[in-house]
């Protein structure tokens, strides 16, 4: 690099960051953060996923042929190294995305869009949540109850709607890191309005 | 109902809270003065808030403001708010005191609540990054679940930063599987 | 007063340590039933004796009205109790599914804290996680942690024998023997308690 040993223009940080944030593990970093940090579940990221599992593996490929071949076993561990890392992203995407659906299976399922934010793969295991809880709870406690109270949904049939639902508290605070500068905005429907410069953290509610 | 699996939503409503029957009730023991099996008008007894919450919407009963929010607690909050025993006032003072202000049309209760909770939660983070346990312990004892859950939560994450800072096993026995059982030993 | 037995209920879930499960307290269960039934006998013969007495059981608000609203309102809130404490302890099994659950059969002194339903729904949802992951030919289960090293230094804590074969070696798993594993493999013998992580 022209300017030197370790010192970077503003620009240059800024033209390097936008780089690094468009590869594929950075985007899945993006996706898993947002999903770890929204209460609700987010669209899922099939494309993003699909070629995440195809790069993971091909490296398990490389790792292996780098074993096979007694190459330098340290450049093969750094390679393993940063296997390790992605399947960890991969993994905990999908695993904050089950848990989800494990905590809110029945308001998922009955708000479509919800439902649609998952993919063929969760959809099956939502179903296949609600029937095993379903079941579970019929057997221990609401087959054992008066006629008129056997719902998992409503607390009785005078209920007019589903009373009984878990749904995820959307009036909660998040951290966020701004992208870029916005203008001055209107939060929480207050007078006073705030500007955020890029990359700028805040807490702000989720809604 | 967002929260209808809830424990401590649901303990919360335990709570007692005084009322007065406009109307009268058949068929039902809840009047532990009456000697027949159901309320007269102009009782006054003490109801759970899950039911007592139920049957005022319903205009069956007015409650009043429960002891826990009185006024002595009142002067207590605010001589010095971090030195109140609130936990044997009501475990779920904050929740409790939110669910009952609409249902009594006090709006003070809101801002004993607010105020309180303001100059407590400073004193629980300090308090949870800096005391050791055996003075801590005493002071735990006036927290209200709320509370100690926050003090508890400050106290993981502080010992997850250390455990960072140190370094160490980052790999564990599932926590699920209870205390480590030392039978071979 | 009504609804005392379901708030106990909750009130011992709520007094267990937190994640860890208490056997399952069927006498209490059963007597909060049992209470759900005389509620609802209760209310239906306030209901009937307004009928009889000719009065529309809708709009009427009459003291027999008011007495079946609170049996209602007992009754439901005994069901949410009912149901809260199943539903949470529920979470915990599904808990025990994600860590230890999938391979292997759970330690016994957790195991008699089940009752028969409930095993048969730790059973049931472990295969629906299965059942996805093989769908995805991919284990969530495993890295749980952030990794850092591929490989890690563990020491056995029982006796395992000869009878694993890891992806890339096998060797005696001895009681105390120290080895250099993957730590994908050892993760799994970690969670459970047969191995620990040495540092340093």
């Amino acid at each position: 690099m022209a300017s030197g040993a370790g010192e970077w223009s503003a620009e240059q940080i800024d033209n390097y960051e936008t780089l690094i944030s468009t590869t594929d593990v950075e985007l899945l970093k993006r996706a898993w953060r947002n999903e770890k940090a929204s209460p609700e579940i987010l669209p899922f990221e099939e494309a993003l996923v699909k070629r995440a599992k195809e790069q993971i593996q091909l490296m398990e490929e490389t790792v292996d042929d780098f074993a096979e071949s007694g190459h330098d076993p340290l450049i093969a561990s750094l390679y393993q190294m940063d296997l390790d890392r992605a399947q960890f992203l991969l993994r905990s995407y999908l695993r904050v995305r089950l848990q989800k659906i494990e905590k809110f299976m029945f308001h998922i399922w009955k708000m479509d869009t919800y439902r649609n934010r998952l993919s063929i793969e969760e959809e099956k295991f939502t179903e296949r949540c609600i029937r095993d809880i379903g079941k579970h709870l019929e057997e221990t406690v609401l087959s054992k109850l008066p006629d008129n109270y056997q719902s998992v949904l409503k607390q009785s049939i005078i209920s007019e709607e589903d009373d009984m639902v878990p749904e995820p508290q959307l009036d909660t605070f998040v951290v966020a890191k701004c992208e870029r500068a916005t203008r001055p905005l209107y939060l929480d429907g207050s007078r006073q309005s705030a500007s955020f410069d890029s990359r700028q953290f805040a807490i702000l509610t989720c809604l | 109902m967002a929260n209808y699996y809830n424990i401590d939503d649901i303990l919360a409503e335990e709570e007692f809270v005084p009322v007065v029957f406009h109307k009268a009730a058949n068929g039902v023991i809840i009047d532990p003065s009456s000697e027949t099996n159901s309320v007269e008008q102009g009782a006054k007894v003490e109801l759970p808030l899950w039911l007592a919450q139920d049957l005022y919407l319903r205009q069956a009963i007015s409650i009043s403001v429960p002891a826990c929010f009185n006024q002595r607690t009142r002067l207590e909050i605010q001589a010095d708010a971090a030195c109140v025993d609130l936990k044997s006032r009501s475990p779920y003072f904050y929740e409790f005191g939110c669910k009952i202000a609409p249902l009594v049309g006090d709006k003070t209760i809101e801002i004993l609540l607010l105020s309180a909770f303001k100059i407590r939660y400073k004193e629980i983070l300090t308090k949870a990054y800096t005391a050791a346990y055996t003075t801590a312990s005493k002071f735990l004892t006036l927290l209200t679940k709320e509370e100690s859950n926050l003090y508890e939560a400050a106290q993981v994450s502080m010992s997850a930063f250390k455990k960072w800072r140190m370094g160490g096993p980052r790999l564990q026995r599932a926590s699920v599987l209870g205390r480590k059982r030392r039978s071979f030993e | 007063m009504h609804g005392r037995k379901a708030y106990e209920l909750v009130k011992e879930f709520a007094n267990g340590d937190k994640g860890h499960l208490k056997i399952f307290n069927n006498e209490l269960f059963e007597q909060v039933i049992e209470e759900c039934n005389e509620h609802h006998n209760a209310l239906q013969s306030l209901i009937r004796k307004m009928q009889e007495e000719g009065l529309e059981v809708q709009t009427a608000r009459n003291a027999d009205h008011y007495g079946a609203f609170i049996h209602h309102l007992s009754l439901i809130r005994n069901k949410r109790c009912l149901m809260a404490y199943v539903h949470n302890r529920a979470e915990i099994i599904r808990e025990l599914a994600w860590k230890v659950g999938l391979l292997h059969e759970l330690p016994g002194e957790i195991q008699e804290k089940f009752s028969d339903l409930e095993e048969q729904y730790f059973k049931d949802h472990s295969k629906s996680l299965k059942s996805y992951m093989s769908q995805l030919s991919l284990d969530v289960n495993v890295d749980m942690v952030p990794p850092k090293d591929p490989y890690i230094k563990v020491r056995v804590l029982e006796d395992l024998g000869s009878g694993i074969i890891l992806s890339d070696k096998s060797a005696n798993f001895a009681r105390h023997s120290m080895h250099f594993l993957k730590r994908t493999d050892a993760e799994q013998y970690i969670a459970r308690g047969l191995m620990e992580e040495l540092t340093g």
